[in-house]
């Protein structure tokens, strides 16, 4: 690692030693972080767009609950930047690289935003998408690098949560749940003080 | 029914999806054409993954199915461990 900055050390020597030592490449975890990131960050942003585009009397019936979501991935970035950071990470300088670097494809608006259905199916595929990257950096990190693990679980928890609120949407079967009203990332607000 | 090309291990390493070339992978004996794929920009996937390989153990570990490979082309297979070249 590049030392740049002249306060005797580097940044967390033993947090990223621990989880070398664990077996885990660090660079690659980071990496991984980064990406995943990004996939937050810019679901925020195309979650926006869609949710501003729910109109209607089919498309309010969905907006609040395509809301918490947003806010919640807006809360996964929040929540994965200090662990970026503190393994000697850091976020890319250019945005636009930084967009172009996600772990999931963008959750763009469909051809017809008045299509609930096509809506449903664009955040249905995203939730998915997230749900298999922090199950990969689960399976990297159980049992090496705890802290990760927890921070990766929690964020798991939720994108687990949200796929099936779309999916019951879509009438893919029930999720079993009630969405939440009121407080948001109820896994994740531990790590956002 | 047009042949499909038959790659070596040595010929699919070649697509590995950097410097212009496409991102070819091998999965259960066939070779997709990932190259329009935002999820394997310049030959990568998810840090871990490299494109120009034979991946079919990697996906029985990973965290969806090989049917995921499904939606893209098949360019063609590969050849069995301890076949000749052609």
């Amino acid at each position: 690692m590049r030392k740049q900055f002249d306060g005797g050390d580097t940044m967390a020597r033993v947090t990223r030693e621990m989880v070398e030592k664990s077996g885990i490449n660090v660079n690659q975890l980071v990496e991984l972080l980064v990406k995943n990131a990004a996939a937050e960050l810019t679901t925020y942003y195309y979650y926006t767009i869609l949710r501003c585009n729910l109109i209607g009397l089919e498309g309010e019936g969905i907006k609040e609950i395509a809301e918490a979501a947003r806010i919640e991935d807006r809360n996964h970035f929040e929540a994965l930047v200090p662990r970026i950071y503190e393994l000697g990470g850091k976020l890319p300088e250019d945005m636009k690289a930084f967009h172009d670097t996600s772990a999931c494809p963008p959750a763009s608006l469909p051809k017809n935003p008045t299509d609930t259905k096509a809506m449903l199916k664009v955040l249905v595929e995203a939730e998915r998408c997230a749900v298999r990257g922090y199950t990969h950096i689960c399976n990297l990190t159980a049992g090496k690098d705890h802290r990760t693990y927890d921070l990766s679980q929690s964020i798991l928890n939720e994108e687990i949560e949200h796929e099936s609120w779309f999916s019951e949407f879509l009438g893919e079967g029930p999720s079993g749940h009630f969405m939440r009203k009121g407080e948001y990332s109820p896994f994740v607000s531990k790590f956002l003080r | 029914m047009r042949c499909m090309k038959e790659f070596s291990k040595e010929e699919l390493a070649r697509y590995d999806g950097k410097n212009g070339s496409p991102a070819y992978v091998a999965y259960r004996g066939k070779v997709y054409d990932l190259s329009g794929s935002f999820l394997w920009k310049n030959g990568n996937h998810q840090v871990l993954h490299n494109a120009g390989v034979d991946l079919t153990d990697a996906i029985e570990q990973a965290p969806h199915s090989g049917d995921t490979l499904e939606r893209f082309r098949v360019v063609g297979t590969l050849q069995a461990a301890g076949s000749k070249d052609s």
